[in-house]
């Protein structure tokens, strides 16, 4: 197996773009043809799933429901406004 | 009456409260996790949340169903947060911003090291906030094509769009982004005594 990858920068661009779901098949298809070969490449795309399994186990947040209730409030509020201030405006005009 | 609310109101009342819950209500919690990570402040994140949702209500007339609803929630918070937020957020200095101005300057900049001084397993190893505070430290820009990207999977056209940034600064951007993350990391590592190995050599 190669230690040393001579196509580092375009191999680490490619990884990433695989995993962003951005790759063409055939891309893809030479690049895990090439993987199990190549050290570096196993493990920069190693590091990348990790990366990204990491993220979203400890960057991930529920929105409190008490967002959500006053954003609902607040909605009703401008509803019940507008539908009072259009018969105003139309018997105005 | 503004345009504005007049678009909102051209749906029924009833009409505009439907495309609310089903359109949008099912992204709060991806626009509360992005807006806690723009802002790093709870009370800022809720008030960023409810200025994105009222405005997207404001706006719902001309939000066309069966479009991509998380994508133009997201651009509006992120509208809203470079107008509103910003600022007064506890983000990164002048500095970090002139850093990354001049990261920008081009796709054809030399390329940044292939890999930090970093593995997989180090990263699985991290049980502390080590990720989360190095994404905190990351520019927000930065930050912020990371989450799109990373945690809420949203693709490089769709990013350039919330973005407002061509497509190949969005890949430029995030690769950066990328590396600059696991140079922080691998620095929280090495400082902490987790196992660090040159995968450059």
């Amino acid at each position: 197996m190669k230690t040393h990858c001579s196509h580092q920068p375009d191999c680490l661009h490619l990884i990433q773009r695989i995993l962003d779901k951005e790759a063409t098949a055939e891309e893809e298809a030479r690049f895990l043809a090439n993987k199990d070969q190549c050290l570096p490449c196993q493990e920069g795309h190693e590091l990348e799933v990790a990366l990204r399994k990491a993220l979203k186990s400890k960057c991930t947040s529920t929105c409190p429901s008490t967002l959500l209730e006053s954003i609902r409030l607040k909605i009703s509020s401008i509803v019940l406004l507008i539908l009072l201030l259009i018969p105003l405006f139309c018997w105005f005009i | 009456m503004s345009t504005e609310t007049s678009s909102a109101v051209a749906l029924t009342e009833s009409q505009a409260r439907a495309l609310f819950e089903k359109e949008f209500v099912p992204h709060m919690d991806a626009m509360y996790n992005f807006a806690l990570r723009l802002t790093n402040d709870e009370d800022d994140a809720n008030d960023l949340v409810q200025d994105t949702c009222m405005r997207a209500f404001r706006f719902i007339g001309s939000f066309e169903p069966g479009t991509y609803a998380k994508a133009w929630l997201f651009r509006i918070l992120k509208n809203n947060f470079i107008n509103d937020y910003r600022k007064k957020s506890r983000g990164p200095s002048k500095v970090e911003f002139e850093w990354v101005e001049q990261s920008f300057a081009g796709d054809d900049d030399p390329e940044p090291a292939f890999q930090a001084d970093l593995q997989a397993e180090t990263v699985n190893e991290m049980l502390g906030d080590e990720i989360t505070s190095a994404i905190q430290a990351l520019p927000v820009d930065f930050r912020m094509i990371i989450i799109l990207c990373d945690l809420e999977e949203f693709s490089y056209e769709e990013m350039a769009k919330i973005l407002n940034i061509p497509i190949g600064t969005v890949r430029s951007r995030l690769h950066r982004a990328r590396t600059l993350l696991k140079e922080t990391l691998a620095s929280y590592a090495a400082k902490k005594g987790y196992k660090t190995d040159m995968l450059s050599a």
